[in-house]
This record gives C-alpha cells, sequence and structure tokens, in this order.
C-alpha cells in the first residue's frame, strides 16, 4: 500500500519526479562501483571470501575497526555534546574562531594530521609522555586509532549536533524554566530528547568517518592492523584476490551496521 | 534573487566555464608542439629525492611530458604491474634483482643497473644513547630494554626485508650468534633457520612485531619522520636516505652492509622467504629501473631514463649519497632502446 501511497504522491508533484530521476544518477554511481567490488568477490571469488571468514586476522581487524571508532564516537558524544550546545545557543565573541577550528579536521590531509597527532602523542611526546605515565600508549596501539578518529571524525558530529539544539525553539526551555524545571532539567528532558535525531544522525556520520580513515590512523599505528591498513597490505603482498574479498565483508558490515541505526533511530525516540 | 546570491550565482559559473577557457587559450597557442604524454614512474621511495631533481630537469627540456612519481615500496610498486594490472611507463626498483625475479619474461625484458646504496643504523641528537653509538656497540645498544627502533615491512620494502640479513650477517662478523635472535626473533615472528652454513630467513604474513621494543612500517622513509620526532630512537635505512634528510647515521662493516660486489659471496650465504613465498637473496644493494613492456609511453621513457644514466643523472645521484654506476650496466644491450646504448656497459 505504501508503494502505491508514494507513487500517487509523486505523480502530483512532477517536480519531485524530475528531482528524483536526477538524483538516481548519483545513486545509480555508487551502487555500480559496490556493485561491481561486491559481485566480482562473492560470485567470482567465492572461496577467497570463505577463506577470509576464515582469518582470524581479518575478523580481528574489522572488529577492532569497528570497536575503536565506537570508542571515538563516544568520546566525540560525551564532550562534543556541551560543546554543541553553547555553539547553538549562544552568540559570543570568537565564536567563529572556535566554528573554524572545528572544521578545520575535515580540510587538512590526513596524513598531515597522523604526523601532527605522532608528535603529540607519541610516547616522548607533550601529551603521550604524560598518557604513558597513567598506562596508555598511543603509539603503536588501538588508543592511536582511537584518537586520530576521534580527530578526524569528530567535526560531523559536534555539527549535526549544533543543527539539532538549533533546531530546538529555546522558548521551550524558557517554558520549562517558568514551570518550575532546573536549566540542567530542561536541557536533559526537553532539549536533548528533541534533538536526538540530530545527535543519532552525526554519531552515525562520525562513526562512519571513523571506520574509514586511514591516512591519520596508519601514520601513529600501523599496529594493531584495522581494516583498511590490513586491505592496503594484502592488496601490496597478494593483489585484488586478496584484499577485494577483505573490502566486501568491510562494506557488509557497515551497511548491516548502517541500516541498524537508521532503523533504530527512526522507531519513536 | 537577491544581489548576493546573484554574484555567488555567477561566480560558481564562472568557476565551471574556467577551464573550457584555459583549454581553447593553451591549444591555441601551442599548436605546432606534440601531443601532451604522462609519464607514469613507479619507483623505490628511497629514489623519490634524486628522481624529484630528475623529474625536474626532464620536465624544463620536454615541456609536452608530464612526470608523474609514484613511490613506494619496491615490491608493491612491481607488484602494481604484475598483479593489478597498471600500465607505467617506467619501472625503478631499489632491487635490482625483482626486475629479472618477478617481471621477466612477461613484463620486462630488459634492466640497466644505475646506481648503489648501502644499509646503515640511523638516529637523531634525541635518540636514546645517541652519544654512545658507534659501528661496535649497536646491536648492543638496540638490545637495551628502554630503545625503540624500527624497519620497514619486509613484505613489501627491500629495505625491510635487508634489514634482517644485516642483522644476521653481523652475527659472523662480530662473532656473536644471539644477535639475531635477540633482536629479530624474540621481537617479531620473523625467525632464521641454518641450512648447512646458509641462513634463511622467514618472514610471514603477519609480523606481530613486540611494540614496546619494535615498530614497523610499509616503507623505510614513513620512519624518517618520525625518527626526527624523537618518537623512534633507531631506523633501518640506506645511506641515502641519511643523507637526504640530515639524520645520524651508524656506518657498519663492509662485509654486512650489503654495499660491496667483493663481499657478494659473503652477502649470499643469507636469504629471505617473504610471505608470498619468494625468495631474496642478500646482493649488493644495486638500483634497477626498466621500461615495462605494456607501457603506455615506452618513447618518452627511454628519453627519461637516458636523464637517469647520464651526466645530469649522475651528478644528482651523487649529491644524493647514492654512488651512480658509470657506466651504468645493463643485461642484454640488445634489447635496450637504441638511443640508451652508448652509456651502458653490458654486464
Amino acid at each position: 500500500m505504501r508503494y502505491v501511497e508514494i507513487t500517487n504522491s509523486m505523480r502530483k508533484n512532477p517536480l519531485s519526479c524530475i528531482f528524483f530521476l536526477i538524483g538516481l544518477v548519483i545513486i545509480l554511481f555508487v551502487v555500480a562501483t559496490l556493485f561491481n567490488l561486491i559481485f566480482k568477490t562473492l560470485f567470482l571469488n567465492m572461496e577467497g571470501f570463505r577463506d577470509i571468514l576464515n582469518d582470524p586476522a581479518v575478523i580481528s581487524s574489522i572488529w577492532l575497526t569497528m570497536y575503536t571508532s565506537f570508542l571515538a564516537t563516544l568520546i566525540a558524544m560525551v564532550l562534543g555534546i556541551p560543546l554543541a550546545y553553547v555553539l547553538a545557543r549562544h552568540d559570543f565573541f570568537g565564536k567563529q574562531i572556535i566554528e573554524s577550528f572545528i572544521d578545520i579536521p575535515v580540510i587538512i590531509p590526513h596524513t598531515v594530521a597522523g604526523i601532527a597527532l605522532f608528535s603529540l602523542l607519541m610516547k616522548r611526546g607533550a601529551i603521550g609522555g604524560f598518557f604513558e605515565s597513567i598506562g596508555i600508549v598511543f603509539q603503536d596501539s588501538m588508543w592511536g586509532i582511537v584518537a586520530a578518529m576521534l580527530f578526524v571524525s569528530y567535526p560531523f558530529f559536534v555539527n549535526a549536533a549544533k543543527d539539532g539544539f538549533a533546531s530546538v525553539n529555546p522558548n521551550l526551555e524558557k517554558v520549562a524554566r517558568t514551570l518550575g524545571a532546573s536549566q540542567s532539567h530542561a536541557f536533559f528532558h526537553v532539549t536533548l530528547p528533541l534533538s536526538v535525531r540530530h545527535i543519532v544522525s552525526g554519531a552515525i556520520m562520525s562513526w562512519a568517518r571513523g571506520v574509514s580513515e586511514f591516512g591519520a590512523v596508519v601514520v601513529i599505528a600501523y599496529y594493531p592492523m584495522i581494516a583498511s591498513t590490513l586491505i592496503l597490505y594484502r592488496f601490496n603482498t597478494g593483489g585484488l584476490a586478496e584484499s577485494q574479498p577483505i573490502a566486501v565483508l568491510l562494506i557488509i558490515m557497515c551497511f548491516i551496521t548502517f541500516l541498524a541505526f537508521r532503523l533504530a533511530s527512526k522507531k519513536k525516540w | 534573487m537577491n544581489k548576493k546570491n546573484m554574484i555567488l550565482m555567477i561566480s560558481i559559473c564562472l568557476l565551471l566555464v574556467a577551464p573550457l577557457f584555459s583549454g581553447c587559450i593553451s591549444s591555441d597557442e601551442k599548436e605546432e608542439e606534440p601531443e601532451p604524454v604522462t609519464l607514469k614512474v613507479l619507483h623505490a621511495g628511497s629514489l623519490t629525492s634524486p628522481f624529484e631533481k630528475i623529474e625536474a630537469e626532464f620536465e624544463a627540456d620536454y615541456p609536452y611530458v608530464d612526470v608523474q612519481l609514484e613511490p613506494a615500496g619496491s615490491v608493491a610498486c612491481v607488484n602494481k604491474i604484475i598483479e593489478t594490472g597498471i600500465e607505467a611507463d617506467i619501472l625503478a626498483s631499489a632491487d635490482y634483482t625483482l626486475i629479472p625475479s618477478m617481471m621477466m619474461p612477461d613484463y620486462a625484458d630488459w634492466y640497466i643497473l644505475f646506481a648503489s646504496n648501502e644499509m646503515v643504523l640511523t638516529y637523531s641528537e634525541n635518540s636514546k644513547y645517541a652519544d654512545e653509538i658507534d659501528a661496535d656497540n649497536w646491536y648492543d645498544i638496540l638490545r637495551r630494554d628502554d630503545v625503540l627502533w624500527a624497519f620497514s615491512n619486509p613484505n613489501l620494502d627491500p629495505c625491510g626485508y635487508r634489514t634482517p640479513m644485516v642483522i644476521q650477517l653481523a652475527e659472523a662478523a662480530y662473532g656473536d650468534d644471539q644477535i639475531f635472535e635477540d633482536l629479530i626473533e624474540s621481537y617479531s615472528s620473523i625467525y632464521a633457520e641454518e641450512q648447512s652454513g646458509n641462513y634463511i630467513i622467514t618472514t610471514p604474513e603477519d609480523l606481530a612485531p613486540d611494540t614496546d621494543h619494535l615498530t614497523i612500517r610499509d616503507k623505510s622513509v614513513d620512519l624518517v619522520s618520525m625518527v626526527l620526532e624523537g618518537g623512534l630512537d633507531y631506523a633501518w635505512e640506506y645511506i641515502s636516505v641519511a643523507v637526504q634528510n640530515g639524520l645520524d647515521y651508524v656506518r657498519l662493516p663492509k662485509s654486512i652492509n650489503l654495499s660491496s660486489v667483493a663481499y657478494a659471496d659473503d652477502y649470499n650465504k643469507v636469504s629471505v622467504v617473504t610471505c608470498d613465498g619468494k625468495s631474496k637473496s642478500a646482493n649488493p644493494i644495486v638500483y634497477g629501473v626498466t621500461v615495462p613492456l605494456n607501457a603506455p609511453n615506452s618513447d618518452v621513457a627511454a628519453l627519461f631514463i637516458e636523464y637517469i644514466i647520464n651526466e645530469v643523472g649522475q651528478g644528482i645521484f651523487e649529491l644524493d649519497g647514492q654512488p651512480p654506476m658509470v657506466p651504468a650496466g645493463v643485461n642484454d644491450i640488445e634489447l635496450v632502446p637504441e638511443t640508451l646504448k652508448e652509456y651502458l656497459e653490458q654486464i
């Protein structure tokens, strides 16, 4: 029934029809690229795909990638939500400078980001030295991966959360305050729930950006190998036949995660 | 549409159309010039500095050629051609033997030897024990628990598989048969087996380095900035890379540093089997270059190789700490392009 409703509503809107057709081009572009990769692997190199499913190095690197990116997103949320709220609600001197700083990681070449992070976080670096004394090592370790992913992915989260908070009418908070809610009560019970769609979508983007990161991670932590490092390594030693199946498995895992989050974020909240 | 939007729209339109105009102008002006050619050069990371200089000289003389340098580990360079089917015009490897062993006869039929190099242990003034280290005690310093040292991935980069070779050769040279076990076997999954006086080193796919002591990266030049930043104490490099980047370095005896043809027989006792199952014997480090048989622009490639082996190239290699071979050697002088023959000597 829903299909009929959609087509009916489209028929009444010829402009939407045209827009849909134009949009289809970019979807086809993505689908064709992925289909080529997935088809080649699943149908022409099924054995190679089965091999990597049984390869503990592959499974642990994909798991590590998803997990470290999850940690990076979590840190981005804890630190980013307060920042996003302040930026959405207040105008102050230097705000634009802060907002520009937030966007910088999106534009810097990732190798440059990696080298900058390395010199700061290496065992003998300014910050890395301190963390080593409390038992956290970044150089060639999981925390180095998290740090690199956080650096490149937090802009996506902060910007989305900022848009979310900005979309909540401040008057709603004021009404809550006049009804006796404290400032933090109003934030947690009014503003935050109303912006949850933006926050979830920002978190998904931030997580996805982390999973796809390679350039910055590989400088600070070549080991333990995340999926993109392992894919390039296998590509260089064993060619496409050994690297493509890993890429396909990563795509499938990410697609499932994406879909799950998108469906979950659609429901209630 | 307000004024601001109007200006924005106009500037976007101008940006979109601009390339068309520039195309018209350049094609009008340079009508007699040959078709622009893009020359794709896959080369060892350690050749980056001299090749950039040769590129500048070459492009000044042949403005219609755009040379695209693509540095990577030498094995990775060869794999791009034979595995991935990338069509490159020139391949230059830090180990000339890769060309006969991996590319011939399907992807190449000749190769030119044009420069040599040697293995050194590099460090910076920030490195631990920098004031102590020398050619007699380096292996004891690398053994120390608080020292962090590095080499590149043996499965991807000849500098990487030459490092365990040097360390294996050091055992005989220094009369200490624990060096390899202490520095390589106890810090990684790489292992050596002795077979009637010869040593076969195996480098598994998963090198599993103990990252508290040993760091591994794709190619040896990736380690340079890490040493300069003070994040690593020591890294194994070619002397050329050390000279070009201003690193301090320990020069090792000729019997182990893989620089001398006179020691070729000693070097040959050690070989490395990389994770693709292929075996590489320790040889004097000599750079090799070839034009792959499927090169799209083999004529222009020959012109570029001329710049590598003529006086221009020789001067550049000399300055960069990679002694040029004069004259350059070739495996089969009958097969090379005619214009190169005057610079070459059959080996």
